[in-house]
C-alpha cells in the first residue's frame, strides 16, 4: 500500500511517541494502512502454522466463536460414582491454604490393592477365621515391596526375590508385627504376582533413566524426568574453612549443652545428699532433745537449731547453696567482695595509661631538641620548627621590624640566644622578621615591653607596644612613687645585686626612639642580619651563612633538615658541616 | 514421506517422487498417504500405525493439516482404496526433503524446529518396525527393544523397504539407479542424522521444555480415555506414562493427588486413602470464583510429575525428558464442597534466562472455552507485574495456546489504547509494553495483527477501528472475571544456588 505512494516511512521504534485516534477521528483516505500482508510472527511451531482449523482461527480472529479449533471433548463420566469416590467433604479455612505435605505424606499406605489382590483377599478370607482387612493386607504388601526395592533394587534385571524369612524379619520389626500369621500367605500371593510380570514393581511404575544406556534412553519416549547435571559447586580453600568452622562450632555448642546437662546432674545428686544428711542432722537432734529433756539439761538449745550460720561453719555453707534456686545464674562473688571487674584490667585504663607515656615520650623529645638548640639561634628562611612551648600573647602576624626593647642593658647579659627556642618560635610564625630581640629572660618576674615598628598603609609608621599594661602601675601610685627616687638613697655596695632602673612604660619617649631607629643600625644591631636577608634575596645563596661570630654560630636549620631526613645518612656529614656540640651524638640517636 | 509433506504442505509435498499406485487393506502400510475420509471429506493421510481388533484392521491416520490431537484410528472403509496410495520412500525422499526442509526453516521458523524435524525424519525402518508389532503383540514395547535390535542391522534402509514392500510394481520401477544414488548418499546422511540427533538431544538437555519427543511413536497417542474426577476426557496426545497403561481402556487419576491407576480396585482403594483436598502448596490467590496455589517441582516432586503426565496428554510441544526440579507450578482451582477442583496451570522456571515468565500453560478440557485460560495468563502477567519483569510465554505456542494469548493481548491493549484515548494521551510500544508487563515484541506483534498502526503525515499512529470496539464492548459484556491484584499474597520466591542444587 505503502509503495504505492513511493513515500518513505520513518522506522517505528518502541520508544516512538503515537498517537491513538478512533476510527471517526481521522480520515481513513488521509492515512496509509502500515499492515501489510506479511505474515506476522506467531510463535506457533512452523509445521503447525499451516493447519487449517488454526488458519481459519486467526483469520476470523474475535469476529464470532464459530471458528474454534475442535477438539475432542471430554464428556461428564457415566460410569464414575462420583459421591463414593470423592466422599470427603471439604471445609474451608479462613485464610489462604498453607500446605507443604506431599503426596507420600498424605497417604496413610503406599500400595493399593488390585482386583487380583482383592479375589486372592476374599478367597484368603472366605477358608479362616480371623480375617485379614483390606487395610492390613496392603500394609503386608507394601513392607514386602519397600523391602524389595531397598534390598533388591535391580530385581526387575537379575530377577532376585527376596527370601520369606527376610521378609518376615522385617516384619518383625516393623508395627505390623502382630499381622504376621497372615505373612506366608500374602508372601506366596505377591510372590507369585511378582513373577508373573518380570518381577517388576507391582505398582505400574514410570520408565527413568537407566545409568549407562543414555543412548537408547534418549530415543525412548517413555523415559521421562531425567535428573539434570548437577553443576559442581566449586570447592575453594574458604569454603572448606567456613564449613570446616561451622562444623566446630555445632559441635562446641553441642558439647556446652553436654556439660551442661552432666553439672545440672550433678547438682541434683548433691542436692539428694545434702537433702539426706539434713534429715540425718534433724533426726540426731530429735534423739538430742529427748536425751536433753530427759536428762533435764536446759542449755545448749542453739544446737537445735539451723537459725545461726554464723557461728557454725558446715551449715553456713550449705545453707545458701539449698536456698539458691537452681535454675537462676549468680555471679560469683570473690572473697574479697569486691566485683571481678575491679581487678580486670580495663582498656580505658590501658589507653590513659599508653596516653600518658606518649606525653612523657614528647615532653622528653621537646626537651631534648631543645637542649640541642640552646645557645642557637635559627636564622635561616625556612627553620625547622622547633618543639612548640606554651605560647605568650604576641604580636598579631604582621610585616613588622622588631626592635629593640630598652634599654639593653636591662637584661642580664647580651647573651641573645638565651631563649632561641621562643625565638625561633616567633621566627616560625612571623618568618617575614629576620630577627628577635629580646633583653629579659623570662624569669624576670614581670615582662619587660615588647616594641613592634611596621609601615602601614600610605607609609605611617607604627609602633606596636605590648606588655606594657601588666608592667604598668599607674604612675601616680602612691606607693610605687617613692620607689622611683629609692635609688637615690639607697645605694648598695654589693656587686651580687644588680641595679634595678624603672621606667615609665607609659612615657612616650621609648617609642619615639624607636621610630627614630635607622634601618641600618638594626642591621648591624644584629648578627646574622645581612645573612638571612641575603638569603630572602637571593634565595640560591641559602648556604652562605656569615662566618661564626662571638664563638657561638646559630645552628643552620639547613643542616638540621637534612638530619632528620636521612639521620643515618647525614650524621657524619653533619657533624662535619656543624661544629661539634655536646647535643651531638643525640642526633643520630 | 513423513512429517513434512504431511504436515501439511500438501502443495509441497513431492509429488513426483514418490511412488504412487492401488493399494489394499492388506498392502497399505505404515508411512502410507491415503486418502482417508475425515468429517465427510476425503483428506490426505498418513498412516502412522495399523492394529487388528476384533471388529477388522484398524489404521490410526494423521490428516493433512490437520492437528495432531485430531488423529484417529479408523476402520478400512474409511479409506479410499479406488484412488493411489503414495508409499514410503524413505531413503530418496529423504534427503531431498531434509534439505528443502532445513532451508525453509532456517528461513522462516524458529530455530528450535530445525532439530526436531530433522530427528522426525531419522531410521524410517524403525518405526515401520515397531509400530507393526505393538499392532500385533501385547507388549509392544519389549518387543520393539528387541526388533529395534534387528532393525539396526542392515545397513541400508533399502533391505527393509524391500522386505515390507508388497508392492512389486512400484519397487520394480524405482530400480537399481536409485539405489545406487542411494548408497552414495547413504554414508553422508548417516552421519548428518547422528550429527543433528545430538543436536537434539544438546538442545533438549540445555533448552526449552517445550520440544517434542524426538521418537516417532510418541506421535501416537497412547491412552484413550482418561477417568478423572466427574469426567471423562479424551487425551490428545502421547503422555509416558506406564507402559502397560496403553492396554487399558481407561486409567484413572485422583483429582486432587494425580495419582494415576490402571486399575479399578487399587484406583477405589487409593481413594478410599486419599486425604488430598487441594494442590499440595501455599494458596497465594483467592476470590469466590477460583484460587491459585504455588507449588515447588523440588519439593512436591510426585504431584509434580504427576501433574506433567497428565499434562502433556493435552500439550503437544510439552517435553518431559527433565525432571519438575527448575520449576514452579501455579495451579487453579475452583473449590466446591468436595475440594479444590484442578482447573488449569502454568509452570514457570525458577530462573529463566530467555525472561519467560510461563513455560507450559493448560486449562483442562472439561473447563475450556469459559474463560479461564485469559484468567490463567491474566495471573502469569500479574506474577511478573509483582516482580517487576516483562514476561512472554515460551515458545513454541500451540495453536490453542496462540489464540488465548493473542486475544488476551488484544484485549489488554485495546482497552488500554481507549484510556489513552480519552485522556487525550500519547504512548509508545514501550509505554504500553511496561504498563502490561509484555515485552515489545508481544505488543508489536499484536499491534500487526490488529491492523492498528497506520502512518499518517510523517508520523506513526494507531486508530482503533470501530468494529474492534464493537467487538470489545460484547466480550466486555461477556465476560465477568479478572484477576484482582489485591488478593495475591505473593512475594517472588528467590532460590540461592544451594537451594536450586541442594533443597536448603
Amino acid at each position: 500500500m505503502s509503495s504505492s505512494r513511493a513515500m518513505r516511512i520513518k522506522k517505528l521504534s518502541p520508544k516512538t511517541i503515537l498517537t491513538v485516534l478512533l476510527e471517526g477521528q481521522i480520515d481513513a483516505s488521509e492515512y496509509d494502512s502500515l499492515t501489510t500482508e506479511a505474515k506476522i510472527a506467531t510463535g506457533v511451531d512452523a509445521g503447525e502454522e499451516d493447519e487449517i482449523h488454526l488458519q481459519a482461527a486467526l483469520k476470523g480472529a474475535g469476529q464470532s466463536t464459530d471458528n474454534e479449533i475442535p477438539v475432542p471433548p471430554p464428556q461428564v463420566s457415566e460410569e464414575v460414582k462420583y459421591e463414593d469416590l470423592y466422599s470427603r467433604p471439604f471445609v474451608e479455612p479462613r485464610g489462604y491454604i498453607k500446605s507443604s505435605d506431599t503426596v507420600e505424606e498424605t497417604l496413610s499406605c503406599l500400595y493399593d490393592m488390585t482386583t487380583e489382590d482383592d479375589e486372592f483377599l476374599k478367597n484368603y478370607n472366605q477358608k479362616r477365621s480371623s480375617k485379614l482387612s483390606e487395610d492390613d493386607f496392603e500394609r503386608i504388601m507394601e513392607l514386602f515391596e519397600r523391602t524389595t526395592s531397598e534390598q533388591a533394587p535391580f530385581a526387575a534385571v537379575d530377577n532376585t526375590t527376596v527370601s520369606y524369612e527376610v521378609m518376615a524379619s522385617q516384619m518383625a520389626h516393623s508395627p505390623i508385627s502382630k499381622l504376621k500369621t497372615h505373612a506366608q500367605a500374602v508372601y506366596d500371593h505377591w510372590k507369585a504376582r511378582r513373577q508373573s510380570d518380570g518381577n517388576r514393581s507391582l505398582h505400574p511404575s514410570l520408565k527413568f533413566e537407566t545409568p549407562g544406556q543414555q543412548d537408547h534412553d534418549d530415543m525412548d519416549p517413555y523415559v521421562c524426568f531425567r535428573r539434570r547435571e548437577v553443576r559442581q559447586t566449586r570447592k575453594t580453600r574458604q569454603r572448606d574453612v567456613m564449613v570446616a568452622d561451622k562444623l566446630k562450632k555445632l559441635r562446641r555448642e553441642l558439647e556446652d549443652g553436654r556439660q551442661l546437662i552432666l553439672m545440672a546432674h550433678q547438682r541434683e545428686l548433691m542436692k539428694r545428699e545434702m537433702l539426706s544428711t539434713e534429715r540425718l542432722l534433724f533426726e540426731h537432734r530429735a534423739k538430742l532433745k529427748e536425751k536433753k529433756v530427759r536428762l533435764g539439761i536446759k542449755e545448749g538449745d542453739e544446737d537445735l537449731y539451723n537459725t545461726k550460720p554464723v557461728k557454725r561453719k558446715a551449715p553456713v555453707e550449705s545453707q545458701p547453696a539449698a536456698k539458691t534456686a537452681p535454675t537462676q545464674l549468680r555471679l560469683a562473688v570473690r572473697p574479697e567482695g569486691r566485683p571481678a571487674e575491679q581487678e580486670l584490667v580495663q582498656l580505658e585504663d590501658k589507653q590513659k595509661e599508653r596516653f600518658e607515656e606518649f606525653l612523657r615520650d614528647i615532653a622528653t623529645k621537646a626537651e631534648t631538641h631543645r637542649l640541642w638548640n640552646a645557645k642557637y639561634v635559627d636564622l635561616t628562611e625556612k627553620p625547622l620548627s622547633p618543639p612548640q612551648e606554651v605560647e605568650e600573647s604576641s604580636f598579631r602576624p604582621a610585616k613588622a621590624q622588631f626592635l629593640p626593647t630598652p634599654p639593653a642593658s636591662a637584661s642580664e647579659s647580651m647573651e641573645l640566644d638565651d631563649e632561641p627556642n621562643e625565638a625561633a618560635a616567633l621566627a616560625a610564625k612571623a618568618p617575614s622578621t629576620p630577627f628577635y630581640f629580646r633583653g629579659l629572660s623570662p624569669e624576670a618576674e614581670q615582662p619587660m615591653p615588647g616594641y613592634r615598628r611596621r609601615i602601614g598603609r600610605n607609609g605611617r609608621l607604627w609602633i606596636d607596644r605590648r606588655n606594657v599594661g601588666r608592667l604598668a602601675s599607674p604612675p601616680s601610685d602612691s606607693e610605687d612613687l617613692p620607689q622611683n627616687d629609692r635609688f637615690a638613697y639607697d645605694e648598695d655596695d654589693s656587686d651580687d645585686e644588680q641595679p634595678v632602673y624603672h621606667i615609665d612604660p607609659y612615657d612616650t619617649r621609648p617609642m619615639k626612639f624607636r621610630a627614630g631607629i635607622p634601618l641600618n643600625i638594626m642591621r648591624s644591631y644584629r648578627p646574622g642580619q645581612d645573612g638571612s636577608l641575603a638569603a630572602q634575596t637571593t634565595p640560591n645563596a641559602r648556604a652562605a651563612l656569615p662566618p661564626p661570630q662571638q664563638g657561638s654560630t646559630p645552628v643552620a636549620g639547613h643542616g638540621h633538615l637534612q638530619v632528620q631526613q636521612s639521620p643515618s645518612q647525614q650524621a657524619s656529614k653533619q657533624q662535619a658541616q656543624l661544629p661539634p656540640t655536646p647535643q651531638q651524638p643525640q642526633l643520630t640517636s | 514421506m513423513t512429517p513434512g509433506a504431511l504436515n501439511g504442505e500438501a502443495a509441497v509435498g513431492p509429488e513426483g517422487s514418490r511412488q504412487k499406485s492401488k493399494a489394499t487393506p492388506d498392502s497399505v502400510r505404515v508411512g502410507c498417504i491415503a486418502m482417508v475420509e475425515k468429517d465427510g471429506q476425503a483428506r490426505r493421510a498418513e498412516i502412522l500405525s495399523i492394529k487388528d481388533t476384533k471388529s477388522g484392521r484398524q489404521f490410526y491416520c494423521n490428516f493433512d493439516n490437520f492437528n495432531k490431537r485430531l488423529d484417529e484410528w479408523v476402520p478400512v472403509k474409511r479409506i479410499d482404496f479406488d484412488q493411489d496410495v503414495e508409499w514410503p520412500n524413505p531413503d530418496k525422499d529423504k534427503p531431498k526433503q531434509g534439505k528443502t526442509k532445513k532451508g525453509a526453516v532456517a528461513a522462516g521458523g524458529p530455530r528450535k524446529n530445525v532439530g526436531k524435524k530433522n530427528v522426525a525424519q531419522k531410521r524410517p525402518g524403525k518405526r515401520e518396525q515397531s509400530v507393526t508389532s505393538e499392532a500385533v503383540t501385547p507388549h509392544p514395547w519389549t518387543e520393539f527393544v528387541d526388533s529395534q535390535s534387528q532393525s539396526k542391522a542392515p545397513s541400508t534402509p533399502r533391505d527393509l523397504d524391500s522386505k515390507a514392500g508388497d508392492t512389486p510394481a512400484a519397487n520394480g520401477g524405482a530400480g537399481g539407479d536409485e539405489m545406487d544414488v542411494d548408497d552414495d548418499d547413504n554414508a553422508p546422511e548417516v552421519k548428518k542424522e547422528e550429527f543433528s540427533r545430538e543436536a537434539e538431544i544438546e538442545k533438549l538437555r540445555t533448552g526449552g521444555s517445550m520440544t517434542q519427543n524426538p521418537t516417532e511413536l510418541a506421535r501416537i497417542r497412547n491412552i484413550s480415555k482418561v477417568q478423572f474426577g466427574k469426567w471423562d476426557l479424551f487425551p490428545w496426545y502421547f503422555s509416558p506414562y506406564p507402559e502397560a497403561f496403553t492396554q487399558e481402556d481407561v486409567i484413572f487419576i485422583c483429582e486432587f493427588c494425580l495419582n494415576y491407576y490402571g486399575d479399578q480396585k487399587s484406583f477405589t482403594r487409593h481413594r478410599h486413602k486419599c486425604t488430598l483436598q487441594h494442590p499440595p502448596g501455599n494458596e497465594i490467590y483467592r476470590d469466590e470464583y477460583v484460587s491459585f496455589f504455588e507449588i515447588d517441582g523440588r519439593r512436591q516432586r510426585t504431584w509434580c510429575r504427576n501433574l506433567c503426565l497428565l499434562s502433556k496428554m493435552f500439550l503437544d510441544h510439552k517435553t518431559l525428558y527433565y525432571d519438575v526440579d527448575p520449576f514452579l507450578f501455579y495451579v487453579m482451582t475452583q473449590k466446591d464442597e468436595k475440594g479444590h477442583h484442578f482447573v488449569g496451570y502454568f509452570s514457570k522456571e525458577k530462573e529463566c534466562a530467555e525472561g519467560y515468565n510461563v513455560a507450559c500453560i493448560l486449562t483442562m478440557p472439561q473447563y475450556q472455552r469459559k474463560g479461564f485460560g485469559r484468567l490463567l495468563i491474566a495471573f502469569s502477567y500479574e506474577l511478573s507485574k509483582v516482580e517487576g519483569k516483562l514476561g512472554s510465554p515460551e515458545k513454541p505456542l500451540s495453536d490453542l495456546g496462540l489464540l488465548s494469548y493473542r486475544q488476551y493481548w488484544s484485549e489488554q491493549i485495546l482497552d488500554l489504547l481507549l484510556r489513552v484515548n480519552d485522556g487525550d494521551e500519547k504512548c509508545s510500544i514501550e509505554s504500553i509494553s511496561s504498563e502490561l508487563a509484555m515485552t515489545t515484541t508481544d505488543v508489536e506483534h499484536t499491534l500487526q495483527a490488529l491492523k492498528m498502526q497506520v502512518y499518517h503525515k510523517g508520523e506513526h499512529k494507531l486508530v482503533i477501528s470501530e468494529k474492534m470496539m464493537q467487538q470489545r464492548e460484547k466480550a466486555k459484556a461477556k465476560q465477568n472475571r479478572s484477576i484482582d491484584p489485591h488478593r495475591i499474597q505473593w512475594k517472588p520466591p528467590v532460590f540461592t544456588a544451594s537451594s536450586r542444587t541442594w533443597g536448603w
